[in-house]
């Protein structure tokens, strides 16, 4: 029961988190590690940083994010990511259809909660 | 010199560049590129560069098969199953000269190229250290049993040419990736 609710907790995660992402950027172009440290902060989003690196580079791929060089006060230059047309239309599908869900699910799980 | 915190870097990133075989080559510079790139703003921000501050550094990023299974994952590219080519590519270097001259060995760095479980390093090592595999240290042997080569000479080049070609494989051996990472769910 465990084994399969560990298996549950990392498919969601898996499927909600690139949305987590694009919603760090909904607002600001963050570099990659100012992202990763964003994510990684709030405890159970990812098990390790590097596991956001495939992500990032697949909604590259996919068209949802951009990457700008710019200058960095301290060191090189640094990768910022921001978010595309397509991205932000993702990101606002998504939370649709999220809060749809989640008060689907709270309606069921909650309710008897305590009981 | 290199430090003691590049070394453990550099090790870091080699061994995560080997891992992500299968990985669509842009995509690979490119997820090297961004973690090296990742460790280089965490170093910034450390205290000093011990080693232990940049073991926990790169115990945060996680292990490279992980994040490797990851990439797989995400570009759909399954995981590496039946390596017999991979094991036939080897064979043919090494003698498929010997079966069918020439075109024994080329069939071999053929299947060496489009294999997905060598860097583009070792194939060119695997290519270029004594192109024929076995074929040529063995011509050599025929050619100085008649003799203008003095015998201790020819000796110890035949064990060079021998070894070479024998080494080359093996270490390619070793480097093979085989397919038993399963993607992280």
């Amino acid at each position: 029961m465990v084994a399969q609710q560990d298996a549950l907790l990392a498919q969601m995660r898996r499927g909600t988190l690139q949305y987590c992402v694009l919603s760090l950027l909904a607002n600001e172009e963050r570099y990659g590690f100012d992202l990763v440290r964003g994510l990684a902060e709030v405890d159970g989003m990812v098990t390790s940083e590097g596991t956001i690196y495939p992500l990032l580079s697949r909604l590259r791929r996919d068209g949802l994010v951009e990457t700008t060089w710019q200058e960095s006060p301290t060191g090189p230059p640094r990768r910022y990511y921001r978010l595309t047309a397509a991205g932000q239309a993702a990101l606002e599908g998504f939370r649709l259809e999220w809060r749809r869900f989640r008060d689907a699910v709270d309606h069921f799980v909650e309710r008897t909660a305590g009981s | 010199m290199k430090s003691t915190a590049d070394k453990l870097v550099d090790d870091y990133l080699k061994r995560l560049n080997r891992e992500l075989a299968g990985v669509p080559q842009a995509r690979r510079i490119e997820l090297v590129q961004e973690i090296s790139e990742h460790i280089a703003e965490a170093r910034a921000g450390l205290e000093g560069e011990s080693e232990a501050e940049i073991r926990t550094l790169l115990d945060r990023l996680g292990d490279p098969a992980e994040i490797a299974a990851e990439a797989r994952a995400r570009f759909g590219v399954r995981p590496r199953q039946n390596n017999w080519l991979d094991i036939a590519a080897l064979v043919l270097l090494l003698v498929g000269g010997l079966i069918l001259p020439v075109i024994g060995w080329f069939v071999g760095v053929v299947l060496l190229w489009v294999s997905s479980a060598w860097t583009t390093g070792e194939k060119l090592i695997g290519t270029l250290v004594v192109p024929g595999g076995l074929v040529l240290p063995l011509g050599l042997v025929v050619a100085a049993a008649s003799p203008p080569l003095t015998p201790i000479l020819g000796a110890a080049l035949a064990i060079l040419l021998f070894l070479a070609p024998l080494l080359t494989v093996a270490f390619l051996a070793h480097r093979m990736r085989r397919g038993d990472v399963a993607p992280a769910v």
